[in-house]
């Protein structure tokens, strides 16, 4: 009986292999993938040899808001048409793509191109998922400089697709409406927090001048960095650092301003859902400024036409906000279509008539000529993103991402500020907890070395 | 006689046929239940068998995993606060929800037992919103109707209450949650319904004869015959309710303060937002053990309160 047992097993596993074999001659794809992961990123052309003929089919995600997605697909189909290849493409939400691309790493099946971002590309690069791209020639395009500082360890993972830089949007409708002076650009954080208390007082119930930035990890480190402490931590995840005493001010300003109302209540700042129409903090009519980058303030625009203005973020001794390019184009290191990839990353940046199809669905366009024949047709939202982008330059600090390890860290963040802002931790114990574990992760990052 | 008994049963002929015949059959039978076979060895066993191999392992998804023996479950036990407070959470959340979804699901149930015109499509109406339930749009509709400009809070103002934030206050948002899934009975409620039907009308009547009120026919008659149903749901719930996790994802991405952290919702942070898969492989294991653990004592304890007619099965 077992041994009739054990034969039928052995049967099925037959079956079983041959089932499998079957679905791999059909998905092609998923082979090649294997065979160049070994061969490594810059042996490509070599791993390449099997695909000599070319490929016809390229794949490609990103995310975004329905603009970028109609103008991407219509720039696409150009490219079909010149040059024969077909394109499979994905389109995301922000937080659908970051949900989803983890998973397409782990099993090395990312898509030949993909849209990356500045928070995570450090990520996803010191994990061996994105192929080298310094060999592209991208003269005259973009400065050389700009591309020496986006390589990472002396190479180059995502090509810039546009100028983005990050400030405060506000209102400018309703705080003229209500009397209230508007933001002077070069605004200090005394002044910022000053000009809220006052414009406060000029606002009906249930209306605030600024809204709460406790929980948000970036403006923690954009305090710190903007009053001249190191940045928490640094890109290569091994240095950590946050800044007591600047700590203890920036929440103790918060936490006195929400005792006093000039900031919503926690329950309402946590409940607000930026872009969302009725849940946006300054589209729902809350809140009369709230963060902007070029790349987001014409959506802001959209919900509510006419009334935005924009303005740079407070600065504190060394500056203040963020000019750079956090959008990127990516190559997959996996993919057996390396130089058909390589050569269309660099046809979306570069071509006129794609630059004509995408527009500024992705801010400000990196390549001059794409921009300065953009330009006499701008939209409002668009030429706020440009106004917003033109303030905020001479104040500018680099841009910080989430360094490798540390989104463990800025979760931990919010779930803690959020504990101080209902009351329930002191600020203290938060400072505590928080500079514990931000050690204890770059001590980890330190023994993977 | 020698020649006979050769000719008409050749010893070695006979076992061989019979043998062949056991090995089609068995064959016959595997082939027909491969389909769930293989699902079951491949994306079941194998996936359990590596998760546990996983938890001994620091693995960051991308690079290979390396061993680190036991060291996952001692951070955990150890020094891990949110492990505690999502176990607190999710402790808290299976007791109220499991009683009140047992309770709710079981008066519902009775009210659509009755001889009424029309019942079947109460009985149509009452189940339907437990087919979209676990989905993630009746999880995005609940956000919007417990937001602070949401619609509860829209309603509550006609009677001049001031609402607040039910998903966005840590006081309310794990009552929030527990509200939503207790809405989602349609499946015990169903199973109650099968059960309800089962006890046979006599009982009622020699009851009835005997002058038992409607209360006690409920404690003396519907609940005991009803228990082995009521034993069913139990234990499925209490393993659903532990393995919460859609609407704690969609809703409240365990906030507001971590007050919805439910341990489902913890495995998958560690998982697939900071990468820690190893970490995350150990934390399921330690989930099984959990629920096990929950599920042998409530067979243990079955034996006190659960009524077989047929003098159970021991």
């Amino acid at each position: 009986m077992k041994k009739t047992w054990s034969k039928s097993l052995l049967f099925l596993m037959l079956a079983f292999v041959l089932v499998l074999a079957a679905c791999g001659n059909n998905g092609g794809n998923a082979g090649g993938n294997g065979g160049n992961g070994g061969n490594g990123g810059d042996a490509g052309n070599g791993g390449n040899g099997g695909n000599a003929g070319g490929a016809e089919e390229l794949t490609m995600m990103w995310w975004g808001p329905e603009e970028r997605h109609k103008a991407t697909l219509e720039a696409i189909d150009i490219y079909e048409e010149q040059t024969g290849i077909s394109f499979q493409t994905e389109q995301l939400s922000w937080d659908g793509f970051w949900q989803k691309l983890p998973t397409l790493a782990a099993s090395k099946s990312m898509t030949d191109v993909l849209q990356m971002d500045a928070a995570y590309i450090n990520d996803y690069v010191a994990r061996g998922t994105l192929a080298d791209l310094s060999d592209i020639d991208l003269t005259g395009v973009v400065d050389d400089a700009v591309i020496e500082n986006l390589k990472i360890n002396g190479k180059l993972y995502g090509l810039p697709i546009s100028q983005n830089a990050q400030g405060l949007a506000y209102n400018k409708a309703e705080l003229e409406a209500n009397g209230i002076e508007l933001p002077k650009e070069g605004w200090t954080w005394e002044e910022y927090f000053e000009w809220g208390r006052t414009a406060k007082e000029k606002l009906p119930e249930g209306k605030y001048a600024i809204g709460d930035g406790a929980s948000a990890w970036d403006w923690i480190n954009w305090y710190q960095t903007g009053n001249g402490a190191d940045p928490l931590f640094t890109p290569d995840g091994l240095e950590f650092n946050l800044d007591k005493d600047l700590f203890m001010e920036f929440h103790q300003t918060f936490a006195d301003m929400r005792e006093q109302g000039i900031v919503p209540p926690p329950e309402k700042t946590l409940s607000f859902l930026e872009n969302d129409p009725t849940a946006d903090p300054m589209a729902s009519g809350t809140v009369m400024t709230r963060g902007a980058t070029t790349g987001s303030v014409s959506a802001l625009e959209t919900m509510m036409p006419g009334q935005v203005a924009v303005i740079n973020l407070p600065v504190g001794e060394e500056g203040g906000g963020w000019a750079q390019s956090t959008i990127f184009l990516s190559v997959s290191a996996d993919t057996p279509n390396m130089e058909e990839s390589k050569e269309f990353v660099k046809w979306f940046i570069t071509d006129m008539e794609a630059g004509k199809a995408l527009g500024m669905t992705r801010g400000i366009p990196i390549s001059p000529e794409v921009y300065a024949e953009l330009e006499p047709n701008m939209t409002t939202g668009d030429k706020l993103g440009k106004e917003l982008y033109d303030i905020a330059v001479p104040h500018a600090l680099p841009f910080y991402a989430i360094a490798a390890g540390f989104t463990e860290w800025v979760d931990t963040y919010e779930s803690t500020m959020e504990g101080v802002m209902f009351g329930q931790t002191s600020i203290e114990d938060a400072y505590e907890q928080m500079n514990e574990l931000g050690n204890r992760i770059a001590e980890q990052n330190a023994a993977k070395q | 006689m020698a020649d006979i008994t050769a000719a008409s049963k050749p010893p070695g002929r006979g076992f061989f046929r019979r043998k062949k015949t056991s090995d089609e059959n068995n064959l016959a039978g595997y082939l027909f239940i491969s389909p769930w076979l293989l699902g079951f060895l491949l994306l079941t066993v194998w996936p359990v068998t590596q998760s546990f191999y996983l938890s001994f392992t620091d693995y960051p998804l991308i690079a290979d995993p390396t061993w680190i023996g036991g060291a996952n479950y001692d951070r955990i036990f150890t020094s891990d606060k949110t492990f505690i407070q999502s176990l607190k959470v999710t402790f808290t959340f299976v007791l109220i929800v499991v009683p009140l979804k047992l309770a709710f699901s079981l008066i519902v149930a009775m009210l659509l037992n009755r001889q009424m015109k029309g019942m079947s499509i109460y009985r149509t109406a009452i189940y339907f919103p437990s087919l979209i339930g676990a989905s993630v749009a009746v999880s995005v509709l609940w956000r919007n109707m417990f937001g602070v400009d949401g619609y509860i809070n829209g309603v509550l103002q006609w009677f001049g209450i001031q609402g607040m934030g039910w998903i966005s206050h840590p006081d309310t948002a794990l009552g929030t949650l527990i509200t939503l899934d207790t809405w989602q009975f349609g499946s015990t409620m169903v199973i109650f319904l099968a059960g309800l039907k089962q006890i046979p009308n006599e009982m009622y009547e020699a009851a009835s004869v005997d002058g038992a009120s409607k209360i006690r026919k409920f404690f003396s008659i519907t609940l005991p015959m009803l228990s082995p149903v009521m034993f069913f749901n139990l234990v499925l719930e209490i393993i659903q309710s532990f393995q919460m996790f859609t609407a704690a994802f969609v809703i409240t991405q365990g906030g507001p303060v971590d007050s919805t952290y439910m341990y489902a919702y913890f495995l998958y942070e560690k998982a697939f937002r900071h990468f820690q898969m190893g970490y995350a492989s150990a934390l399921a294991w330690i989930l099984l053990v959990i629920v096990a653990i929950l599920t042998a004592i409530n067979f243990l304890a079955s034996r006190y309160w659960v009524f077989y007619e047929s003098g159970g099965k021991k």
